[in-house]
């Protein structure tokens, strides 16, 4: 097996103690970083795949999202002075009123893994923080809003008017949050939706590369 | 006339009920036994184990607050020096007014019930966030099992303290096990870490003359349910309707009950109709059936968060028993 492929199989199990070494054997055996970055991108995908199959459960993911970051962390001094793989910055947070957490915290974790510069705003955001921070940061491509009460549904519609009103372009929002649909989605102006972590990173690299 | 206790001992143990059993109508809540703090709307509190909640005004509930101030247990492998359980009341007077509204009860009616919450998968979470606790279950497996024998040990002296006092006859006990989706865990994670707790503190309340466990998860849960059987629950309130509950039923009817399949999300919400609320309590009666199912909101108590919901739902069950009995 190439020391690129252990590195993938070692993230897909969520040894975060081996990756690390594994990352600097595949460096010594002659393989450029971008291409072990994009394993190990490949196996988060694996992981979300997984995850929306109901195959893997929040600690598989939340321990392969740690052995990436591990990975990643033996990678980023040799990105410092070159443009990386990024895909751009997504922006995310709970809606105002809302103090879920984990779900967001979830798709942070897989939008991340899957290329993107994470920007986290926390929980009970409101849109005007949304919007400034679409302001303040540079490459913003997603902003993602989450939300888990019905009650807060409406702040998520506001939160997208207000993005979509603040004149600010080049970016795409997606929604998600258990009481949120695909039809409630596109009746408020989101641009995309996705019912789990697995599948709203592989939305959000279909929005930005569009 | 059956009685609704005896209606409800009919439907779970596939009898002949007379009606539809109507959401929470058997549990006789205790409410004012000495237990957890939780949070009023707009209210941030401080419960007994130091961990801070949230309620925010005008939403449907209150959270744990996890930032690195307000998180109680830092470091699982130090839990020892974070975690305080806190002390049963045992004096006359805390119990005084618990047991004053349970010697009103005609048990003969209705189960005398009293509502423990968090239980021990939301206490661990509680005390160190979510993310932090489900990766302990793989980094830290010795310190979580101490941690969970710990916090199932104070369940049991909280138990007993229960028992002495009010002598239920039926808890209602919470402990949110998945997301609508799937289980938090895997079960064989499930199996290792919380059905051994679970299955001392079920027994230990059936032992001391609980007739009734009913546990409240309004998750997907479906592939956990032969472990709820396994700890002794007798009916599972809060099933979603992403679990399947007619295949439930068909498939473990006679062993455990199901009480929820009204999603709350779908009919409890500011623009909800009697309307709506008839049609999911229709589709929800036909489907899942008379026997070892109890049509109810999936939300874990006898109120909705929006005024009338509860009751439309009532009357919708009602409506359901004269077309379907």
């Amino acid at each position: 097996m190439s020391k690129i492929n252990e590195v993938k199989a070692m993230v897909e199990a969520g040894k975060a103690k081996l990756v690390p070494g594994l990352v600097q054997e595949a460096l010594a055996e002659g393989n450029a970083a971008k291409d072990i970055l994009q394993g190990m991108v490949d196996s988060m995908r694996v992981v979300g795949d997984l995850f929306s199959a109901g195959e893997l459960f929040v600690p598989e993911m939340l321990m392969a999202a740690k052995a990436m970051s591990k990975g990643v962390e033996v990678l980023k001094p040799l990105f410092a002075d070159q443009s990386t793989s990024s895909l751009g910055t997504c922006i995310i947070g709970t809606v105002e009123g809302d103090l879920h957490d984990i779900g967001k915290n979830l798709v942070s974790m897989m939008i991340g893994s899957a290329g993107f510069d994470m920007v986290d705003l926390g929980v009970d955001v409101t849109p005007a923080k949304f919007v400034e921070a679409v302001k303040d940061n540079e490459n913003v491509k997603i902003v993602a809003c989450s939300g888990l009460l019905t009650t807060t549904m409406t702040k998520m519609q506001e939160t997208v008017q207000a993005l979509k009103a603040s004149g600010l372009t080049g970016f795409k929002v997606i929604v998600g949050g258990a009481p949120v649909s695909a039809e409630y989605a596109a009746s408020i102006g989101a641009d995309g939706f996705a019912p789990d972590a697995g599948s709203a990173a592989v939305k959000a690299v279909e929005l930005a590369k569009n | 006339m059956l009685t609704k206790k005896q209606n409800l001992l009919e439907t779970i143990k596939g009898g002949n009920p007379d009606r539809f059993v109507k959401q929470y109508e058997f549990m006789h809540f205790i409410m004012e036994a000495p237990g957890g703090r939780f949070p009023q709307p707009g209210e941030t509190i401080k419960n007994d184990w130091g961990i801070t909640f949230k309620w925010p005004e005008g939403q449907l509930g209150g959270f744990p607050v996890h930032d690195d101030e307000h998180k109680v247990l830092k470091d699982i492998t130090e839990w020892k020096k974070y975690v305080k359980a806190p002390v049963i009341p045992t004096s006359e007077e805390a119990w005084a007014a618990a047991i004053a509204h349970a010697n009103t009860v005609d048990r003969n009616e209705e189960f005398v019930t009293l509502f423990v919450a968090p239980g021990v998968f939301e206490m661990t979470h509680h005390l160190m966030s979510m993310e932090d606790a489900l990766m302990a279950l793989y980094e830290e497996p010795e310190a979580m099992h101490e941690l969970i024998d710990y916090l199932t040990e104070h369940e049991l002296a909280y138990a007993k303290a229960l028992i002495d006092h009010i002598h239920p006859d039926c808890i209602f006990h919470h402990d949110d096990w998945g997301s609508q989706k799937s289980s938090f865990i895997s079960p064989a994670m499930f199996e290792e870490f919380f059905l051994p707790a679970y299955k001392k503190i079920y027994a230990f309340y059936k032992a001391n003359g609980v007739e009734l466990i009913v546990h409240h998860s309004d998750s997907y849960a479906a592939n956990l349910v032969p472990f709820m059987i396994e700890m002794g629950v007798d009916i599972w309130q809060g099933v979603m309707t992403t679990n399947n509950t007619p295949e439930l039923v068909k498939q473990y009817g006679s062993q455990i009950s199901f009480m929820g399949d009204i999603d709350s999300g779908v009919v409890d919400f500011p623009g909800w109709t009697p309307e709506i609320v008839a049609k999911e309590v229709e589709r929800a009666c036909r489907n899942c059936g008379k026997l070892y199912f109890i049509p109810c909101l999936t939300q874990g108590g006898n109120w909705s968060s929006f005024p009338g919901v509860y009751d439309s739902t009532n009357e919708a069950i009602e409506k359901m028993t004269k077309e379907m009995f």
